[in-house]
């Protein structure tokens, strides 16, 4: 089990607005097979990316990438897997109730803002039909293939901001609330290579919890080993180590930021804030270690305790 | 966004929650007026957003005018666990017969709404939990769902209110509810829920929220008119409204290490980089703030950035830490080139900068920087290490001791 197929054929909800277009082109140039772009105003439209490689990989041409006016549109037209969101926070709600209902099974919500609100009444709709959200508020998700696999036309798919230069194919897993602690700890563990990454997000309520990625994960038969990267506010980290300790084969190690986060100040994330002495990292780490997951200091330290794991492996 | 017990109290009335009369006051001669008026006994309540005000002293009965000056002068020079008083309510004193606790937070774990209740109130509704699991009751709603009638009816059944209290308190507890989805709050918490009234007369007993919790979602702030209506010119941080302002997440802390850097775990990561590397000197070093400037710093966002950790007069030394992953560090370079060139020519006195970049153009950013020739911008390799060599300056300023 995966978080997608190779070379699923993926939306793009927001492709028309600044940020939609940087990414569009950025994910296409990863060699995900995006196949179109929603909007209600520009249905029917046509939108260019240049320099796009070839399936094989070994030129680059111009990729002309519809626009429907719906996400059922889109996905009658193009059976869609997944659709990547970055629609502005007011909208995010009715973009992913559109994508729901149009049984998109895979939605990405890249969007930073949504209320709270908002999001819990989409993953209750998303959970009733059987669909995954990943984030709010999150980088996304990538997953990636061997040389091998790319010459024969088998491309990861990546989908979000995660760039795509930082780490090649290999066999660890990732999973995060941050998303620049996911590109410097894929940077420190670049060597190794990556099978998959996951943002999760940092709002309050999120699609996918760390441990249902950490689920995914486990059943992903090219990890062989994860790495957690948690940081203060919530229980998931403790829920998380609570079932890795009964159910993961393989080996996790974790990093936990916010130690010096003070008491009911939000740090950034809105998920991001210790109330009530809850929600402390160093309660997670404390909870994440008597269950046995080794738990670094700082990303450096992290990464250095998965290459000692690496080397056993 | 956390409000006073004064707004909570707003929201509850205009949903019909009974309240006791209660003014808002924030000199020593208003909250006198205020107290005269409501008359004696009445209670002072310290306006301050942090729990257990009572024990650290910032609820007081008072029974006469002489009092009351006497008590709101105290009130309003308190600092209570850190923040300062500088408003109270005058409410009128109840006689409370029995205190019941109730309710409604966004639950982050099973992602729905929780409504919480325990007939054993009045003490930390947490111990109750912990201890007695038996007496709390708790339903959880899926956001698809409403909350109607009949389960309010049901819930304040279970919670095991006084027989007579049953209806009303469903009322209660419906209304909460409305306040809860209508303003986009995370948490409706009412404790103590009491029961008031003489205790022989049956007639003269009913349930008032004697103490209100409520905090809004930030994220909803754009369909409420921003919350205009909570803004407080008091309470607030000079440097974090600032911030707010110009859209950068600020959280002001109490040390001497400014800290900047690009999304939040990377930054909750530096200031704890920081605070480890602090460790190492007596008194400890610590981090001034947390800064997260987000992705595509531009050169004016980085100025603004860097103007506002500086106008901060306890910090010493500032770390940056970036992490190119779509932003691109030269141009976060360039921001800090142009910003530190418009803080010197705006006459603003310099205190040194440790830089730390990695990922997307670290190589050209650092050359930006190299070039550039400021005495005051160091480079460092890593994070740890940018981290101990702004701790390091700091702690030479301040003459702190190494361990």
């Amino acid at each position: 089990m995966s978080f997608i197929n190779p070379n699923a054929p993926v939306i793009v909800q927001g492709m028309t607005g600044h940020q939609g277009m940087t990414h569009t082109a950025r994910m296409l140039k990863a060699g995900t097979n995006i196949v179109g772009g929603v909007n209600p105003r520009k249905g029917g439209q046509t939108l260019t990316f240049d320099d796009i490689p070839d399936a094989d990989g070994l030129g680059t041409k111009s990729r002309e990438v519809p626009i429907y006016a719906t996400c059922s549109q889109a996905k009658e037209a193009t059976n869609a897997q997944a659709s990547v969101i970055f629609v502005p926070p007011r909208f995010a709600k009715s973009a992913m109730v559109e994508a729901i209902e149009a049984r998109i099974p895979l939605i990405v919500v890249i969007t930073e803002g949504i209320p709270v609100a908002d999001t819990a009444y989409c993953v209750a709709l998303a959970q009733k039909q059987g669909i995954r959200i990943v984030g709010p508020n999150c980088p996304g998700l990538c997953t990636y293939t061997s040389h091998d696999e790319q010459n024969s036309g088998i491309r990861g798919v990546n989908l979000g901001i995660i760039p795509d230069d930082i780490v090649g194919y290999g066999s660890l897993g990732l999973v995060s609330k941050s998303g620049t602690l996911t590109y410097q700890l894929m940077s420190e563990l670049s060597d190794y290579g990556f099978a998959a990454a996951i943002g999760v997000g940092g709002d309050p309520i999120v699609g996918t919890t760390q441990q249902e990625a950490l689920e995914i994960l486990n059943d992903d038969p090219r990890v062989k080993a994860c790495v957690i990267i948690g940081e203060i506010g919530g229980s998931a980290e403790q829920e998380l180590a609570l079932w890795a300790k009964d159910h993961m084969t393989k080996p996790v190690v974790a990093y936990i930021a916010g130690y010096s986060a003070p008491e009911g100040k939000q740090m950034g994330h809105a998920g991001a804030i210790v109330s009530g002495g809850s929600g402390t990292a160093q309660g997670k780490k404390e909870a994440l270690e008597k269950c046995g997951i080794k738990v670094g200091r700082n990303p450096s330290e992290t990464a250095q305790l998965m290459r000692e794991i690496m080397e056993t492996l | 966004m956390d409000l006073y017990e004064y707004q909570a109290r707003e929201l509850l009335q205009e949903k019909d929650v009974p309240i006791p009369e209660g003014i808002f006051a924030s000199t020593v001669e208003e909250a006198v007026q205020a107290a005269n008026t409501i008359g004696y006994p009445c209670v002072l309540k310290a306006q301050v957003r942090i729990g257990h005000r009572g024990q650290a002293g910032g609820v007081k009965i008072v029974h006469d005018e002489d009092e009351a000056r006497f008590m709101s002068e105290h009130i309003l020079g308190m600092t209570i666990h850190g923040h300062k008083v500088r408003g109270l309510l005058v409410v009128e004193a109840a006689s409370i017969l029995h205190e019941y606790y109730v309710s409604i937070s966004v639950d982050r774990s099973s992602r729905d709404y929780d409504v919480l209740a325990t007939a054993a109130g009045g003490t930390e509704v947490e111990e109750i939990a912990k201890e007695h699991p038996e007496f709390v009751k708790r339903l959880h709603i899926n956001p698809l769902d409403d909350f109607d009638i009949n389960a309010a009816e049901k819930m304040a059944q279970e919670i095991g209110f006084h027989h007579a209290d049953t209806s009303q308190a469903a009322h209660i507890l419906l209304e909460m509810w409305k306040v809860f989805i209508e303003n986009d709050a995370t948490l409706v918490e009412i404790n103590p829920l009491a029961k008031v009234g003489i205790p022989d007369d049956e007639a003269s007993k009913h349930l008032m929220a004697l103490d209100a919790k409520i905090s809004l979602d930030s994220n909803a702030a754009f369909r409420h008119d921003g919350w205009s209506r909570f803004a407080t010119s008091y309470g607030h941080d000079e440097l974090e409204a600032q911030a707010a302002q110009l859209g950068l997440h600020y959280v002001h802390l109490d040390g001497n290490v400014g800290v900047i850097g690009n999304g939040a775990g990377l930054v909750m990561s530096s200031i704890d980089a920081v605070a480890d590397a602090g460790q190492d000197f007596d008194p400890k070093i610590k981090p001034a703030n947390f800064l997260d400037i987000g992705g595509g710093a531009s050169a004016q966002l980085m100025a603004q950035s860097l103007d506002i950790v500086m106008s901060d007069p306890q910090v010493k030394s500032v770390f940056i830490n970036v992490y190119g992953g779509i932003t691109s560090c030269k141009q976060v370079a360039q921001g800090i080139i142009e910003a530190v060139d418009k803080l010197i020519q705006n006459g603003t006195t310099l205190c040194d900068i440790v830089v730390r970049f990695d990922g997307n153009e670290a190589t050209e950013g650092l050359t930006i920087l190299d070039n550039a020739h400021h005495d005051n911008i160091h480079v460092a390799q890593t994070m740890d290490s940018a981290a101990e060599e702004a701790v390091n300056i700091a702690a030479r300023i301040l003459n702190c001791e190494s361990k």
